[in-house]
């Protein structure tokens, strides 16, 4: 008997600019490579919302789409509340990440009021920060791309690293990032899983756990996670930093 | 006479900018003319005696320009119209004065110009085209500070200088919008696909807005089936078989749009059967689906620019052919190829480019299985060349611009353009 996993992405039709919200497809890939099956629900319309999700994933849009996405998180802020207190996986990055944070300070066109899941809010930066960013976590090294228009404020309390390169969440921060539990809110855009195979392997073991499974990586993951750690190390060396 | 001096000062630039750097320099004199002589652009584009025709859109454009042009000339036409790498004015002044007389007139019946969006509508203000022809607004997430919105709202500027009609694909949410604001007394014609030609595409046909409704009107021209290097389309009533220069529905709407436009440029001179002939005579180019001979054996070269391309690419690869993956230095942050599902691949002979590792990642996570991974994008084509002949289809190679340079590069392919 396998076990069936559903991972929910919200709005990828809004928020996938940099396919962030393929992330779902990461850990739906890594639950089969473990032996199991997996099923990724888009939630477009507030309806779509699978029942017991195992994880979800809100990816990044473009300002256009704040509203919008604000809106159909609105209509299911009830289940997030819930799921983001009882240890469900959620990836939120960007724009998506900005939306279930207190809120974002547009520099024009006023503020757009978050769900309040976690601490913090989005803020005007003077120049777009976009480039690579490196962190130290207590998953080890993250590495990414950030390409984002607003600092965060209000992480310090629990930030997901300490940047080693990059502007992360600025303001002379240091920090870039904010964690809750399971509930992580993130600039680094893309595949962040794919290329953090331990901050994959550290949801999944989430995931797995409350199912009373316990999470181990499959052979293909591995060699997979080969092809992440040239991509990494041509990354870190690139920015002068030592290789993994 | 009132632009002869002008003229004169920009031949003699050209001349020097050619001694300095032979073959070079070619935007140089018309940066000068533009200067000392600020309305000749504009003056001169106008005056064309059968007026002026203006391509813009997201993609699809340099397709439709050449293919416009070549039906044009078939019925007798003598045609200017811009290299598409000139399309900024500097470049559109200089193109002219390469044709202009002492008085800085030319002698074409028409002028064709191809016009990227953005610098389309900046110089569109001073010009009044007879015919504006849109092709589409295509979700482009490779540039994040130019959304469709942005894109849409220039080429409602463009089409808002048409004089005789404004030529529309009908499957764009974005230019059916457009279309229904165009000044009274200008002609909207429509092209489109059928619902059978949409069903057929796996991931829908890339606009930023599917219009909700196929075109249903008799007067469009219709694309009603693809298949390989044909389509046939309905045009005023009769099916007709049209050649295209490379697989692809986006060929076979290219080739509508330029049928749709030379229909609208010439009225009742147009004949069908010429136009048909002259479309499927449009030679296929270099990382656009043509097969070139390398080493003895056929390769195809596919160029991939933006998520969108990459998807239609992807989507037209032939089954079961071995295919070379290359992304460069040119793509910063391969992330946003993400959303491009290439499970339809299965499997990749070798992956490539600087960003080999990034691509590696994005197509596992597809289940795409990969036989090797080789950073080194000289020796990867060198030895998928030496791969054996696969006993269906061709060799195929998909590339990002910075790997199509070094490809060609490598195997001392002329440049496009050039004789080979
Ligand atoms: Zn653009």
């Amino acid at each position: 008997m396998t076990t069936t996993f559903t991972i929910a992405v919200i709005a990828p039709s809004l928020l996938n600019t940099n396919g962030d919200a393929e992330n779902a497809r990461v850990l739906a890939r890594r639950a089969e490579w473990a032996g199991e099956t997996a099923t990724i629900v888009a939630v477009e319309v507030a309806s779509d919302l699978p029942e017991r999700p195992d994880a979800v994933v809100i990816g990044s849009g473009s300002d256009s789409a704040l509203v919008p996405a604000r809106d159909l998180l609105l209509e299911i802020q009830d289940q997030l509340r819930v799921w983001s207190t009882s240890g469900v996986p959620i990836l939120a990055v960007g724009t998506g990440w900005e939306l279930i944070s207190w809120g974002v300070e547009r520099a024009v066109g006023g503020v757009v009021e978050g769900l309040g899941i976690l601490a913090g809010r989005g803020v005007p930066r003077r120049e777009r920060a976009s480039g690579d960013l490196v962190l130290s976590s207590r998953f080890g090294r993250i590495v990414g791309f950030e390409n984002h228009a607003r600092d965060y404020v209000g992480a310090e309390g629990s930030p997901l690293g300490r940047v080693l390169s990059g502007s992360g969440n600025g303001r002379d921060s240091s920090q870039e990032g904010v964690v809750m539990g399971d509930v992580i809110g993130t600039h680094l855009h893309g595949p962040v899983l794919a290329k953090n195979p331990a901050l994959a392997d550290h949801l999944l073991t989430s995931m797995f756990e409350r199912r009373g499974l316990v999470y181990q990586r499959g052979e293909r993951a591995a060699s997979v996670d080969d092809y992440a750690v040239a991509a990494r190390n041509q990354i870190l060396t690139g920015l002068g930093l030592d290789a993994d | 006479m009132r632009y002869v001096p002008a003229i004169v000062i920009g031949r003699t630039v050209r001349t020097l900018a050619r001694l300095r750097k032979p073959g070079g320099g070619s935007a140089v004199p018309g940066l000068v003319v533009n200067k000392v002589a600020p309305g000749y652009l504009a003056t001169t584009l106008n005056s064309f005696r059968d007026g002026l025709v203006i391509v813009s859109g997201s993609s699809g454009k340099s397709t439709t320009t050449k293919m416009l042009v070549a039906v044009l000339r078939a019925h007798g036409r003598s045609v200017f119209t811009n290299p598409s790498t000139a399309n900024i004015s500097q470049g559109l002044t200089s193109a002219l004065l390469e044709r202009a007389d002492l008085q800085g007139r030319i002698h074409d019946d028409i002028a064709v110009l191809e016009m990227d969006e953005g610098h389309g509508a900046l110089i569109a203000a001073e010009l009044s085209p007879r015919v504006v022809a849109l092709t589409n607004v295509m979700v482009d997430q490779i540039d994040r500070f130019h959304d469709s919105e942005m894109v849409a709202t220039m080429l409602t500027a463009i089409a808002a200088r048409a004089t005789d009609a404004v030529v529309v694909n009908a499957d764009d949410g974005y230019l059916v919008q457009l279309a229904s604001s165009v000044p009274a007394g200008v002609r909207v014609d429509r092209f489109g696909v059928s619902s059978a030609v949409l069903d057929a595409a796996p991931h829908g046909l890339g606009h930023a807005r599917l219009a909700p409704e196929r075109l249903s009107d008799p007067s469009g021209i219709v694309v009603g089936a693809v298949s390989g290097r044909t389509a046939s389309m309905l045009i005023d009533g009769d099916e007709h078989t049209v050649g295209l220069p490379a697989r692809g529905v986006h060929y076979a709407t290219d080739a509508a749009a330029a049928l749709s436009t030379a229909r609208a440029v010439l009225g009742s001179a147009f004949d069908v059967d010429l136009a048909v002939a002259a479309v499927g005579s449009i030679p296929p180019v270099f990382g656009r689906g043509e097969v070139v001979e390398v080493r003895g054996q056929q390769v195809e070269f596919v160029l991939v620019q933006n998520p969108a391309s990459y998807q239609l690419n992807i989507d037209t690869l032939e089954p079961g052919a071995p295919v070379l993956f290359a992304i460069g230095s040119d793509v910063r942050d391969p992330s946003y190829f993400w959303p491009v599902d290439t499970s339809r691949v299965s499997r990749v002979d070798i992956v490539s480019g600087s960003k080999a590792w990034e691509l590696a990642l994005q197509l596992s996570y597809d289940d795409v299985e990969i036989d090797r991974v080789e950073t080194d994008l000289g020796r990867a084509v060198d030895d998928f060349l030496a791969l054996p002949q696969p006993a269906t289809g061709v060799k195929t190679i998909v590339f990002s611009a910075d790997s199509m340079r070094r490809t060609r590069a490598h195997l001392g392919l002329t440049s496009e353009g050039e004789p080979s």
